[in-house]
């Protein structure tokens, strides 16, 4: 783990693993569309809607993982000291902030046909919206600052508070009464869906997630590369 | 300890002093209180029902609005860069720091809220539940809104990012604060276990705001 | 999938704009990163200018 905060080594690791990833993340896609939109059957109750489910649950399941990812990775930089950990975090952030976005918009169309509304302010959902604040926050402080050490720091201390804050709004709110459907996957007696709807769920889920390396991967080589670019800026301008 | 109580026995001077963030934050609170029924009309029913929510809102929005000011003035003038090359750790610096606004605003404001709340026909019986979840409440209130102003200090707008930070972590407050604060709309239909974890998000801050705070002013130090 | 059933719209629009949006986000960081290796080669170049192509 240690060798990784190598910049040189982890692009060399990053470039070898990439196409694998991609590959396997194209498979699944392909694989997971189509159970989603061909094979799995309507649902009793909801018809054909119960069909976003399978990009609304893992676009939610990725944007929680991700932040997670984030603050790990910022906590990982500041006990190792290795400036790469708070740029992991760095390029997690954008690809984090658009899966909460795709939850909260895919979860709206579902939401209106299903209970009649485009929002309401229950458990969830206040919970979502609040963490597409956190994300937004934590880009605003990189955006502020640069890319130096100071941007590095502060961005973990947002990080890691807002991690604190994500299960404390996720248990505050939810007491309320929740128009959004309990758990029905990560439940301690079991999943609630028959497998027709499960299996889709899970490929799309695994999809979502090898994506979501891929694209991690891509944006770490632009971080790691832009870093190499201002070293031979800053010096040139002093060989000059 | 000694450290502690010199430092929030300075600060408080110079609070005394100068004025401080203080004084715009009850202005916007003010301004909400007094804008609120002009906007909604006389309906008094209505107002009653909203009072209590309305009055957390405005609490939490005019210090995260006044609180872009918190550590400027240390800043810029080198003060801030002292303490942190003192004896005393900076965390503690962070805690006094956000002691003496709590003393300052926060408190203040908590108390003075429901006070006001018969601009908004807060019911008289909902006047003592309300000013104990404010009390309880603006002690982490104060606590973010410094944390907020250590991650956003020296910026040229720092506002609408010190807000942006900061709102989602004064959700939970809110939640239970007025959950707190009215036993109509109380979640579970009690009161009184809102205000406990109202009380223990404001201890978690206790504990984990000097430690962010004092991280993100180090960085700005450099 | 049955295209006639009610409120297929919607699962159309969440599809597509989860299309769009994953889409847009992988174009982005292409783009981002092509430019980067671009000025990087500019800069390399810039360092050890390239001798004419041996005869």
């Amino acid at each position: 783990m240690q060798k990784l905060a190598n910049p040189k080594l982890f692009l060399r690791l990053a470039d070898m693993v990439r196409p694998w990833v991609l590959g396997a993340t194209i498979v699944l896609l392909v694989l997971g569309l189509y159970l989603a939109i061909v094979q799995a059957p309507q649902d009793y109750q909801q018809g054909e809607t119960v069909r976003i489910m399978f990009v609304h649950v893992p676009a939610a399941w990725m944007a929680l993982f991700v932040y997670s990812f984030m603050a790990l990775a910022h906590g990982a930089g500041l006990v190792f000291r290795h400036p790469i950990a708070h740029i992991a975090a760095k390029a997690a952030a954008p690809i984090g902030a658009c899966f909460t976005f795709l939850a909260l918009a895919t979860g709206s169309l579902w939401g209106k046909p299903m209970w009649g509304t485009w929002w309401v302010w229950d458990a969830r959902l206040t919970s979502m919206f609040v963490l597409f604040l956190l994300y937004l926050g934590y880009l605003a402080v990189w955006s502020a600052f640069g890319e130096d050490n100071r941007a590095a720091r502060i961005a973990s201390v947002v990080a890691l508070v807002g991690f604190i804050n994500v299960p404390i709004v996720k248990f505050s709110v939810d007491w309320w009464n929740s128009l959004h459907q309990p758990a029905s996957v990560l439940r301690a007696g079991g999943p609630s869906i028959d497998s027709s709807l499960l299996t889709p769920l899970f490929i799309m889920a695994l999809a979502y997630a090898g994506l979501f390396v891929t694209l991690w991967l891509l944006a770490m080589k632009a971080e790691v590369l832009t870093r190499r670019i201002h070293q031979m800026q800053v010096a040139q301008a002093g060989e000059a | 300890m000694n450290a502690v109580t010199a430092l929030i026995g300075r600060d408080l001077k110079t609070v005394l002093r100068q004025g401080s963030s203080a004084g715009t934050a009850v202005g916007f609170f003010l301004a909400v209180v007094l804008l609120l029924p002009l906007g909604l009309g006389p309906d008094q029913a209505l107002l009653a029902r909203i009072a209590p929510g309305s009055l957390w809102v405005a609490l939490l929005m005019s210090v995260l609005l006044a609180a872009e000011g918190i550590f400027q003035s240390d800043y810029e003038d080198g003060s801030l860069e002292l303490l942190t090359m003192g004896e005393t750790p900076f965390e503690i610096v962070a805690l006094a720091k956000a002691l003496v606004h709590w003393l300052t605003t926060g408190l203040p404001l908590a108390v003075l809220a429901p006070l006001l709340g018969f601009l908004l026909n807060l019911p008289p019986d909902q006047v003592l539940p309300l000013t104990a979840s404010m009390i309880i409440g603006s002690l982490g209130i104060s606590l973010l809104a410094v944390l907020g102003a250590a991650i956003t200090v020296g910026l040229r707008r720092g506002g609408p990012m010190l807000s942006l930070i900061i709102l989602p972590l004064y959700v939970p407050m809110l939640v239970f604060g007025v959950s707190a604060s009215s036993p109509a709309t109380a979640i579970g239909g009690e009161t009184a276990a809102s205000l406990a974890i109202l009380g223990a998000l404001s201890l978690a801050a206790l504990v984990m705001v000097p430690i962010a705070a004092s991280a993100a002013l180090k960085a700005h130090l450099q | 999938m049955d295209f006639s059933a009610p409120h297929v719209g919607f699962v159309i629009a969440a599809y597509v704009i989860s299309a769009l949006v994953l889409i847009g986000l992988a174009a982005r960081i292409g783009l981002v990163l092509k430019a980067r290796q671009r000025e990087l080669k500019l800069l390399e170049e810039r360092k050890s200018p390239r001798r004419r192509a041996p005869r």
